[in-house]
């Protein structure tokens, strides 16, 4: 979605994929059963939700969130996540601190990790976010809304390798009280992506 | 210096363009061409880091001109040809 | 091998295929944030070459190093490189 056109589409792109998927299955190389059946298991299973529990049990469990930071994988497996359903991917987990704050990119494709987020969204993907984000984070979070005193130093991390990284957001003030579930709800795709603050 | 992907850095992109409640795709064969690939490198047919380079070698005027789902439509289809997977005798 | 808090340098290096060395790190200094272990090398495997696994790291750069004046002062980038991408510093 790379400039102004974004979301246009022409039906001889729908075509194009239409005839790929009878060659395909011509070829008995799959099914559009198949395909149908692998959108729906991702669009159930990838869900922001998750990236939601794993925070929330950090905010309230100091010895977890160690573990969350040390080794994400692990951490994840024992709240039932499985990382590697998807991809064969090391999950990373950077947290913001008081003057500490951390946005994710991917400069050159658009890795993301979707098993706890759900799918991107587009803004994520595009080359404006893509070419800006690693020379002017400051200036993206303000596009969001997000400003952050000079005091603050700010990580951006670029999903090079198999690596996918998460944010975990600082626990919002005055929430003491809350559940677990509770803080679940205050978590947000964007601040875990560290594009914004929770 | 490099291919069009690698573009951290580069200026004039412009204002993010950002959608409130956007759908996971936009339009059906969006979905299909994200199931397709996951399909395919499941298989074996080609690895992520093929599947990267598909994208990558795209003319780069072509590259900016589509949209993230046309260039995976592009390299899928280059992969499909380039490693024969349309040939039922293979196996 | 490279451990925590060692500096490096990523290589200037221009290759026509799939590399995860973005260009806009090649030649700057930095410092080993982690060391990720031992991954495929992409840069083989998008050629369709079975490659023998390289140890990645986790690099920090300051964004001074990498933009020079046009980077804040107290920002920084973290990337994902692999061995060959990386030399020593100093």
């Amino acid at each position: 979605m790379s400039h102004g056109h974004v979301h246009e589409t022409s039906a001889g792109t729908s075509n194009r994929v239409k005839s790929l998927i009878a060659a395909l299955e011509a070829a008995n190389v799959l099914t559009e059963a198949q395909l149908d059946g692998a959108v729906e298991s991702f669009l159930t299973h990838a869900q922001p939700a998750n990236g939601a529990r794993l925070v929330a049990r950090a905010w309230t469990d100091a010895a977890f969130r160690r573990r969350l930071l040390a080794d994400g994988n692990a951490a994840a497996a024992e709240l039932g996540i499985d990382l590697a359903h998807w991809a064969p991917v090391k999950l990373r987990v950077v947290a913001n601190e008081p003057g500490r704050h951390n946005v994710i990119v991917c400069t050159l494709c658009s890795c993301y990790p979707l098993a706890l987020l759900g799918p991107s969204p587009s803004w994520y993907k595009s080359d404006a976010y893509r070419s800006r984000a690693v020379r002017d984070p400051r200036g993206i979070l303000a596009e969001f809304g997000t400003h952050l005193g000079d005091d603050v130093e700010i990580t951006v991390w670029d999903s090079t390798a198999e690596v996918r990284y998460l944010v975990l957001p600082q626990r919002p003030a005055g929430t003491q009280a809350a559940s677990e579930q509770q803080l679940q709800a205050l978590v947000t795709r964007n601040g875990m992506i560290g594009t914004a603050l929770v | 210096m490099s291919r069009i992907h690698d573009m951290g850095g580069l200026h004039g992109f412009g204002p993010l363009a950002v959608e409130s409640d956007e759908p996971p795709f936009h339009h059906e064969w969006e979905a299909r061409v994200f199931a397709i690939n996951r399909f395919l490198l499941k298989r074996g047919a080609y690895t992520l880091d093929e599947f990267r380079d598909a994208i990558e070698r795209m003319p780069p005027a072509e590259y900016l001109q589509a949209s993230y789902y046309e260039r995976w439509l592009h390299a899928i289809e280059s992969l499909v040809a380039e490693k024969g997977v349309l040939d039922v005798r293979r196996g | 091998m490279f451990g925590v808090g060692d500096r490096v340098r990523a290589r200037v290096m221009n290759p026509a295929g799939h590399t995860r060395l973005p260009a806009y790190l090649r030649g700057r200094p930095g410092r080993i944030e982690h060391v990720l272990g031992t991954l495929p090398f992409p840069d083989q495997r998008a050629a369709g070459v079975v490659s023998a696994a390289q140890t990645a790291y986790t690099v920090r750069f300051a964004a001074h190093d990498v933009w020079g004046a046009d980077g804040e002062p107290r920002d920084s980038i973290c990337a994902d490189l692999f061995e060959s991408y990386l030399e020593a510093c100093e």
